[in-house]
């Protein structure tokens, strides 16, 4: 196990990002994660000053990223990647561009994404292509292939060329879409969710049996456009996403009964289940218009800690948001057994949470107590804290770009992930 | 739509059966012998028959977690428990038959034109390590859906059929293991380095899912629907049954770099054969000499398909109304009588001869070599009953 979770740690972050993660981890073991983290001296997540001091998006304004670029440059020599390092003026012309939606700068390249989807479903059965088009009806937020759209373009400036698309970024854009929405079909059975998106979910009108072979048949129509990219290493990137929301799933079958074991569990489940397609789509883009193997890890840190913050973000939205909201009922993961970021910080000011955790939420009265407490802790707040780190460490990875407006509509996207209600 | 409650179980309970038979397929019989026979001779051809790939799945936390919750299954009627018990009691012979005849193909093609000397070099028993990784992943995938297929529709579950909890966490154990095999089938793939492979094999396992989803509307009607002919059972179960198998030995040839011809060949042996093997496991409760045992047996099985077709939709009804016991169950026995009476089934042994002759014909362009007679072998076992 201990070997596992080290082997994930190096995933998790590698270079100087390495000693984060098991900072943060000790952090959790404590009472504050703030309070220790500060009096460690070093500063967890950010290689600026203790955040609490600074806004918390230092790219709101593009005034400040100078500030966070300067202090990635003193500590890390050479980690800003493009070779000119103009960066005032570089910034100084960029700056007079708005900054723009993400969902906008993103749209022009997104307009065909479920015509697309739909061409790769085509099938003979009719009533299969109905299943697997089902939710592929616009619906959705799409806030993968958006990210993987951005990220492509803001890799292409920064590798000297026009920041259009390479036709096989735009595949894994839709790639991205497809592997997502294959394992919410499965997780459907898995977790016998009758809705989904405000509609039925796919077996509760068909059947489990059918759901799970329209989940295999929009995996294997993934995989398949993936192969036609062409690309050996974007497979090789690519197939591990799938590999991972599988082992992420086993691993909430689980819990620790450990605490400090738990908050690594749960960690290494949101990376596997949520952030790991993030991280590589985003890889896998850069792979495509780059060799450098360091601006690789930019893409994937980015994409990994988004996707860690959107999860987390997520977990807290399933306590405070309504279930006209959310488009599903509130409590969801508590319903199902699942103790997410609230309740496992919650147990630290309720040790009583415990035995409810032990035994998944499954006596009568526990999701109901189980919600009291967290409502009662800073659960919740605290959860957000964290997810606001990971999106920091986001934004000081992808500032290590050359600008763009996509680059900048990247940093946007943290705040948006964080200030969602739904 | 709905059929009475009392054929629900029936029709459940025929589902695992023939999940076990899918999984026996040639050790039912007197062929059985012929059949493992052939196949042991084949195995020692190609050396070892399992690369490690298969080991590290089935040892890890994963698998062996899932194997710990089937065992809360056993008293239940859930189909997973007999895929499970599948692996474990009749592993021999049939379960990694896909693989092996990868490796045969492999081995009989040989080193391709194009390939380094350096490959060459990695060569055991005249198979490239890549073939033997790709005859696992196909295994892999055939086993995924062995899986999948055993998932159970929950609405139809009554509860006198036994607790529903039970099928949920069946479902969910079905759905996590197959997921998981097919996940590492996936880096398994990617692990070749070539995406032509992983083009081909992604397709098979669409074709797959579309033969299997055809497969489960078809039996969801109990035979009283249109039904298929002969032509659409042919290419159905090809989806369901041969392009996995014909996809896989064409991928074989990609990657030791022989040409399209060798590809399209080897494309033929597999489809080829896996018809004429299909064929052979449909047609075994119609050749059986065995009395007095009731096999249920497919209402899409190749033989009643014929034999719809040969006597008409009308016809076939009839003999289906006849063959209804009072509590709307079927008499198989029957039925039997009724498909035996008429040409359906030496019209499938007709059709399963042209297949092992076809099979056979793929292959002569091969050098001639021991693995090639392996696979002659194998093409002619299915013809026997």
């Amino acid at each position: 196990m201990a070997g596992s979770w080290w082997m994930c740690c190096r995933r998790f972050g590698a270079g100087f990002a390495t000693s984060r993660l098991p900072d943060t981890l000790r952090c959790f073991g404590r009472r504050s994660a703030c309070s220790s983290a500060s009096s460690a001296g070093r500063p967890p997540w950010s290689s600026a000053p203790a955040s609490e001091r600074r806004p918390l998006f230092p790219a709101q304004s593009h005034s400040r990223a100078p500030d966070l670029g300067a202090s990635v440059i003193r500590r890390h020599p050479g980690s800003l990647l493009y070779p000119t390092l103009q960066t005032c003026g570089c910034r100084a012309t960029h700056s007079d561009a708005k900054p723009r939606d993400p969902f906008t700068l993103a749209q022009k390249d997104l307009a065909s994404l479920y015509d697309d989807i739909k061409k790769e479903l085509f099938v003979a059965t009719a009533e299969l292509q109905y299943l697997c088009d089902y939710y592929f009806d616009g619906r959705g937020k799409a806030i993968r292939p958006i990210i993987v759209v951005l990220m492509a373009r803001a890799m292409n400036i920064h590798s000297n060329r026009a920041g259009d698309l390479l036709p096989g970024q735009r595949v894994i854009a839709m790639i991205s879409e497809m592997i997502h929405t294959a394992s919410l079909v499965h997780d459907d059975v898995i977790d016998g969710s009758d809705e989904r998106r405000g509609k039925k979910s796919i077996n509760e009108v068909w059947g489990e049996r059918k759901a799970i072979l329209a989940g295999d048949f929009i995996l294997s129509a993934a995989t398949k456009a993936l192969a036609r990219i062409g690309n050996s290493a974007v497979v090789k990137v690519v197939s591990q996403v799938i590999e991972d929301l599988v082992r992420g799933e086993f691993m909430q079958l689980g819990s620790k009964e450990n605490e400090n074991e738990r908050f690594k569990h749960y960690l290494e489940k949101t990376y596997k289940k949520t952030a790991s397609l993030m991280a590589h789509s985003c890889k896998a883009v850069s792979i495509l218009v780059s060799s450098d193997p360091e601006v690789h890890e930019i893409a994937y840190q980015y994409g990994k800690n988004v996707g860690i913050a959107f999860q987390l973000v997520d977990d807290v939205l399933d306590f405070t948001s309504g279930a006209e909201q959310l488009g599903k009922p509130a409590a969801a993961d508590l319903k199902l057994g699942l103790a997410t970021g609230p309740v496992l910080f919650a147990c630290q000011q309720f040790p009583e949470l415990h035995a409810l955790i032990m035994r998944r939420f499954s006596s009568k009265g526990d999701v109901d107590l189980a919600w009291q407490y967290v409502l009662q802790s800073d659960g919740v707040q605290q959860t957000t804290y964290l997810a606001r780190r990971y999106c920091e460490e986001a934004i000081r990875q992808i500032s290590r770009l050359r600008p763009s407006p996509e680059r900048d509509a990247l940093i946007r996207l943290t705040e948006i992930v964080l200030n969602r209600d739904k | 739509m709905f059929p009475a409650p009392g054929s629900r179980l029936t029709r459940l309970l025929s589902v695992s059966v023939r999940g076990l038979r899918r999984l026996s397929l040639f050790s039912s019989s007197e062929s059985s012998s012929t059949w493992s026979k052939v196949v042991s001779d084949a195995e020692k051809i190609v050396g070892y028959p399992t690369s490690f790939m298969s080991l590290r799945c089935l040892l890890s936390d994963e698998l062996s977690n899932v194997a710990m919750h089937v065992r809360k299954l056993v008293g239940t009627q859930h189909p997973l428990l007999n895929t499970a018990r599948g692996f474990v009691y009749d592993s021999k012979n049939n379960l990694q038959m896909r693989g092996l005849i990868v490796l045969l193909l492999s081995k009989a093609a040989g080193p391709g034109h194009a390939a380094s000397d350096l490959l060459t070099q990695d060569m055991v028993s005249g198979i490239y390590p890549s073939q033997r990784n790709l005859a696992e992943i196909t295994e892999l995938i055939h086993t995924a859906f062995l899986v999948h297929r055993g998932i159970v529709n929950l609405k139809e579950w009554t509860v006198s059929d036994g607790p529903l909890k039970d099928m949920e966490f069946g479902n969910k154990m079905a759905v996590l293991s197959g997921d998981f095999l097919l996940a590492n089938a996936c880096t398994g793939l990617a692990q070749l380095n070539d995406t032509k492979v992983v083009e081909l094999i992604s397709s098979a396992i669409g074709d797959l899912v579309q033969g299997i989803y055809y497969e489960s509307s078809y039996n969801a009607e109990d035979g009283l629907g249109e039904g298929v002919d002969v032509t659409s059972w042919e290419d159905q179960t090809f989806l369901s049954h041969g392009a996995l198998l014909a996809k896989s030995c064409q991928a074989a040839m990609q990657l030791a770099k022989h040409d399209r011809e060798a590809q399209r060949l080897a494309y033929l042996y597999g489809k080829h054969l896996s018809l004429g093997h299909k064929l052979n496991s449909d047609l075994q409760p119609f050749v059986e000499s065995r009395l007095g045992e009731m096999t249920p047996i497919s209402l899409s099985a190749a033989p009643v398909v014929f034999h719809r077709q040969i006597v008409g939709k009308e016809r076939w009804h009839q003999q289906l109304q006849e063959a209804r016991t009072l509590r709307n169950q079927l008499d198989y026995t029957k039925l039997l009588a009724a498909v035996k009476s008429e040409k359906g089934v030496s019209s499938a042994v007709d059709l399963c001869r042209y297949h092992s002759n076809r099979a056979l014909e793929a292959i002569q362009a091969f050098p001639s070599s021991e693995a090639r007679s392996a696979l002659e072998n194998i093409a002619s076992a299915v013809t026997k009953f």
